[in-house]
């Protein structure tokens, strides 16, 4: 139990959320869905804020991409028609991955993007699909990249109320790495492309779990740029992996092992990329 | 603070206090066959049906869930008829100390309301967060897909 919470609200508009956030950030906490915040143990939470209120769990198409509420769960999200049909059950196999049944059911999209957390398979896909946030903050709506939302001081606790995804001709695929089959991941790698008269117009390649939280690989996806859609390709990109993996050690795994796995991980993925495209 | 739970069907109105976990709730009011064991999210023992949902009410805020539906084990039989799933767990070897069981057959029983024939690997993914130190897995994946031809009618009780 949290013994130190003694209030509990749901609030009914995201301007209230916050604005209870605000009243008393040392000691409150958003829930969404909860598989985090309920593990904390820690004595200085005294407030939830329960998100569920907010009935930002539904997914629309609107404007020609797909507007997905953050108290979505992880599988709703990842069995929901649209999703699966616009993204070719990239993200309906991706998320398959995500812990277990019962974990799918509870933690959300928003709850997965909103920690930063290194770990995240839900991150590296939003960012490997070229994902938006919309936040709510001090200075109201704001729309970011999922990136940019990575880039902002830690200390700035906004609301996530949105992701906007769209497919844009990208093709992509997901590749995870951990030792058990509902552990989190050791190495995570995302891998999108967009094919131009077989050959590689534009390339995505995030890697999670380095252990900071999911980045992408701006020199690879350069030196991809033109090649060939082939059979060398996928050990082109292992390579390329291999040479610039940025990430460091702890007590999953060092340094070195991480990119050895981020490489051949690269290579798996480019390899499905080829299967979707030829 | 009040909640109301609708547990099996039978409506509770309970005083909890605000960070209590839906775990305690039930077992306070009676339903002991949801059980602690990893207390981290990460064994299913402690798994429960939420609006038909399997979760896990251990890292469940009960206060999250006010007004909302549950189910346990204790909902499954009909007196002294077993359910399918319990009874092919008998049978099948399923169970030997038995902990985990509740919460496996609740993830089970979700399973088979979505999807009355799973293959092997589909029960495999289904039950990937019940964990049990005991069996081995095969004679309860067994269980499940006996449960299942039980179900479908094509297998007497
Ligand atoms: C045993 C276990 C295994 C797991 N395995 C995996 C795995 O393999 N892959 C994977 O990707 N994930 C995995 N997860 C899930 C992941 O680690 C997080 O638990 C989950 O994504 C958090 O989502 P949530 O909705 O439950 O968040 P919550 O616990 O509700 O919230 C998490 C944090 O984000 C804040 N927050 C929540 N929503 C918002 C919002 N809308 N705006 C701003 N702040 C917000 C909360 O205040 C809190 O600080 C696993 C979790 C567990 C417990
Ligand atoms: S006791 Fe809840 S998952 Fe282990
Ligand atoms: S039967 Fe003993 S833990 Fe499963």
């Amino acid at each position: 139990m949290l013994s130190n919470v003694n209030e509990y609200f749901r609030p009914k508009t995201v301007e209230e959320a916050y604005e209870l956030m605000q009243n008393d950030r040392d000691h409150s906490i958003f829930l969404s869905g909860g598989t985090i915040v309920a593990l904390m143990e820690s004595s200085r939470i005294e407030k939830i804020i329960d998100l569920k209120s907010l009935r930002l769990d539904t997914i629309s198409v609107t404007e020609g991409e797909i507007v997905v509420g953050a108290t979505t769960t992880i599988e709703s999200f990842r069995k929901d028609p649209v999703i699966r049909k616009e993204f070719d059950d990239f993200f309906y196999d991706a998320f398959s991955l995500v812990g277990s049944w019962q974990i799918r059911n509870m933690a959300t999209i928003g709850g997965s993007v909103a920690p930063k957390l290194g770990w995240s398979d839900v991150s590296t896909c939003l960012l490997t699909t070229g994902s938006s946030l919309m936040i709510y903050g001090v200075d109201g709506y704001q729309r970011m990249l999922v990136s940019d939302y990575f880039a902002l001081p830690t200390g700035e606790k906004p609301l996530i109320t949105h992701i906007m995804l769209k497919r844009d001709g990208w093709v992509s695929a997901f590749e995870k790495f951990s030792k058990t089959t509902f552990d989190i991941a050791t190495v995570n790698v995302g891998l999108s492309i967009i094919p131009e008269r077989n050959r590689i117009k534009v390339a995505r390649v995030v890697c999670g779990s380095r252990p900071q939280y999911p980045a992408r690989f701006e020199s690879v996806e350069t030196a991809m740029v033109d090649l060939e859609i082939n059979d060398v390709m996928p050990a082109i990109v292992r390579s390329l992996v291999y040479e610039s993996f940025t990430g460091g050690s702890n007590m999953t795994a060092s340094f070195e092992y991480r990119k050895h796995l981020a490489s051949v991980l690269a290579q798996r993925a480019a390899e499905k990329v080829k299967e979707m495209i030829t | 603070m009040k909640i109301t739970l609708n547990v099996n069907g039978k409506l509770h109105d309970i005083d909890i206090d605000p960070g209590e976990y839906l775990l305690d709730v039930l077992r306070r009011i009676g339903y002991k066959s949801v059980r602690r064991s990893c207390n981290s999210a990460s064994c299913g023992t402690c798994t429960v049906l939420l609006n038909g949902k399997p979760i896990l009410s251990c890292s469940t805020f009960a206060a999250s869930v006010d007004g909302q539906s549950i189910e346990t084990v204790e909902g499954m039989s009909d007196g002294e008829k077993l359910h399918p799933i319990q009874e092919a767990i008998l049978e099948e070897g399923g169970a030997q100390c038995g902990y985990c069981i509740p919460g496996l057959i609740m993830t089970g029983e979700a399973l088979l309301r979505e999807n009355i024939d799973p293959s092997d690997e589909e029960i495999k993914l289904a039950l990937n967060g019940n964990i049990c130190r005991c069996t081995g897995y095969e004679p309860q994946n067994r269980a499940i897909k006996k449960a299942a031809q039980v179900m479908r009618g094509e297998l007497d009780e």
